[in-house]
């Protein structure tokens, strides 16, 4: 046990870099992307062609669709990463995740991890992974478009809304979720913006009681929910009145260096939806 | 008569208390006009008591069925079966408003059939020792496949779906209400007409055929009545655990062992303490709310420790 407990110790300590060496690492040939946002963010840089495995979820851009699938990500299987020889895997910050990075530092490959839940993130990512894909000036300009973006004053308020992401339990976004801080920059007020978690299960009353102007689904078909039939619901103003906006996954469903072109189009969204 | 009037009471403050409280603020003076009211609190309120009083006869019955104090109505592969339906309706886009609630239903009924037919194994007589382990096995199948289908599929749905199996009253409306209501009267009263047979049942099975019970059909009715209620329960609201097995060890300790008064007064029980924990879910942390199955859970389980410590295996005899 001891031996083990100072076998992955000296695995941790071995993936720091040592002071002496340059401060810019060696540009990565072979990388393995583990979340779908990271895989995105990278084929944005200009670096898709050194994308070597991807996650099953990691369908944007359709060049994406080439790579190898190295399995869901969510519980990255060691095995088949190590097998695409990557020198680089960039990884989703979470629990598992920091497990699985001490074991790749065991098997000698470098990783990285990637915080990628909020628009701020998408920046700092941009610059990191462009440093690390020799994409430098790309990583740059991308982050200064997202900081850009987030410095931008928020539009006056066109119409209250609501994200709901399931229907039973129902769940909403809070604060905590990039889509908040999307729907803030479009000219919308999340009625749960004071819910810092990123997403939340509410009672049907609560979203009555907010009574939201439209709501959110992240959809790409074009037809209400299912739900929207269903008698507890039509007890939402907006669900009665059919005031739905379906935001396409390709644009909405995860934070990506696209969410400018997110901003403007949820934008003209809301301003549609408040004339009708 | 006073312990009547107690569950009566108690079960008037559960309503009462789950049509006030809430969220959402609604003034008492426009608690019969609003529409949060009338459309979302007392419809839920009323499944609430509809489900909770299913789960809570449902378990006693099975308790006496397979004389097994911690038989529980989702221990004979119900919730597997219930589960695994819902799971191959979002996996497969089975569209519609009512789509998960009838492919749960129709997945428990898979499990109560095939639960019964391999309780059946011995012969033509229905072994509730067979059934219990059929159940635990049958549900067992169904959560592997279940966990397959969520593990290969590529739905980020299905991961909700699990939620749902958590249990929930957050699809109750008119509609549920009144299909519950139509639905449980049926087994119900099946169950409550085999109220004698059943008292004798838990001597054993020979000593109740000796005093005149036909234990066989009786069994098979039991079984399946019993199976049908909660079958009704997970398709409305999900998995609400520990109802149908707390419910019933509290009210026999009450009303001793006869089932006349057992089952009724497991009904109204069983309905108070699912009034009082989703009242509880939706409240505890407003304007989040909680699964209601981690409510009873929270709530069931000291209270079992406690029921076990008291009176030991003695005492919790079914």
């Amino acid at each position: 046990m001891r031996r083990l407990l100072l076998a992955s110790l000296l695995a941790i300590v071995g993936c720091r870099p040592a002071p002496d060496r340059p401060a810019t690492p060696p540009v990565a040939q072979r990388i393995v992307s583990l979340a779908p946002s990271s895989t995105e963010l990278l084929f944005a840089l200009g670096a898709g062609g050194q994308v070597v495995g991807r996650t099953t979820w990691c369908r944007y851009p359709p060049a994406a669709l080439q790579v190898t699938d190295v399995g869901d990500g969510l519980n990255p299987n060691i095995e088949a990463i190590a097998a695409r020889r990557p020198d680089l895997v960039v990884l989703y910050r979470s629990q598992l995740n920091e497990t699985a990075a001490t074991q790749l530092a065991r098997l000698g490959i470098p990783s990285v991890t990637l915080a990628q839940d909020r628009l701020e993130d998408i920046g700092r990512a941009a610059r990191a992974l462009g440093r690390l894909t020799g994409r430098q000036t790309a990583g740059d300009s991308i982050g200064a478009a997202m900081e850009a973006l987030l410095r931008t004053p928020a539009p006056a308020p066109i119409r209250r809304v609501a994200f709901v992401v399931w229907d039973n339990p129902p769940m909403i976004i809070g604060a905590g979720s990039y889509l908040d801080q999307l729907a803030t920059l479009a000219g919308g007020v999340n009625v749960f913006h004071d819910l810092s978690a990123a997403s939340a299960t509410v009672s049907i009353e609560t979203i009555v009681a907010r009574n939201p102007d439209v709501i959110l689904v992240l959809s790409d078909s074009t037809a209400p929910p299912a739900y929207s039939a269903r008698r507890e619901w039509r007890a939402i103003r907006a669900v009665r009145e059919g005031r739905f906006i379906m935001l396409p996954a390709d644009l909405f469903g995860r934070p990506s260096p696209s969410a400018p072109a997110a901003v403007a189009a949820l934008h003209r969204m809301l301003e549609t939806e408040a004339q009708r | 008569m006073r312990r009547w009037l107690g569950l009566g009471a108690l079960l008037a403050v559960a309503f009462v208390g789950a049509v006030v409280l809430g969220p959402a603020h609604v003034a008492l003076r426009d608690l019969a006009s609003s529409d949060i009211v009338l459309s979302l609190r007392v419809p839920r309120a009323l499944l609430a008591l509809l489900v909770g009083g299913s789960l809570g006869v449902a378990g006693a019955s099975l308790q006496a069925l397979v004389r097994n104090p911690l038989a529980d109505p989702f221990l004979l592969g119900l919730s597997g079966g219930a589960g695994l339906g819902a799971v191959l309706a979002i996996a497969l886009h089975v569209a519609g408003p009512w789509a998960l609630p009838l492919a749960a239903f129709a997945g428990a009924l898979g499990a109560m059939a095939l639960v019964y037919r391999l309780g059946l194994v011995g012969g033509a007589q229905l072994d509730p020792r067979v059934l219990l382990l059929a159940g635990v096995a049958v549900g067992a199948f169904a959560g592997a496949i279940t966990t397959a289908i969520v593990s290969l599929a590529e739905a980020a749905d299905l991961r909700n779906a699990f939620l749902w199996l958590w249990g929930g009253l957050s699809g109750a409306s008119w509609d549920t209400v009144l299909v519950m209501a139509a639905y449980i009267p049926l087994p119900l009263v099946v169950l409550y007409a085999a109220a004698r047979p059943l008292d004798l049942l838990a001597l054993g099975e020979e000593p109740a055929t000796h005093l005149g019970a036909d234990v066989e059909p009786l069994k098979r009715r039991v079984y399946i009545a019993a199976s049908m209620l909660t079958a009704a329960a997970v398709a409305v609201s999900g998995v609400i655990g520990f109802v149908g097995l707390i419910v019933p060890h509290i009210t026999r300790l009450v009303w001793g062992h006869r089932h006349r008064a057992l089952l009724p007064a497991a009904f109204l029980a069983g309905g108070a303490l699912l009034l009082f924990a989703d009242t509880a879910a939706r409240v505890a942390v407003a304007p989040r709310e909680l699964p209601v199955g981690i409510v009873t859970a929270l709530v069931g389980v000291p209270l079992f420790a406690v029921l076990l410590r008291r009176w030991g295996g003695a005492g919790a005899r079914a």
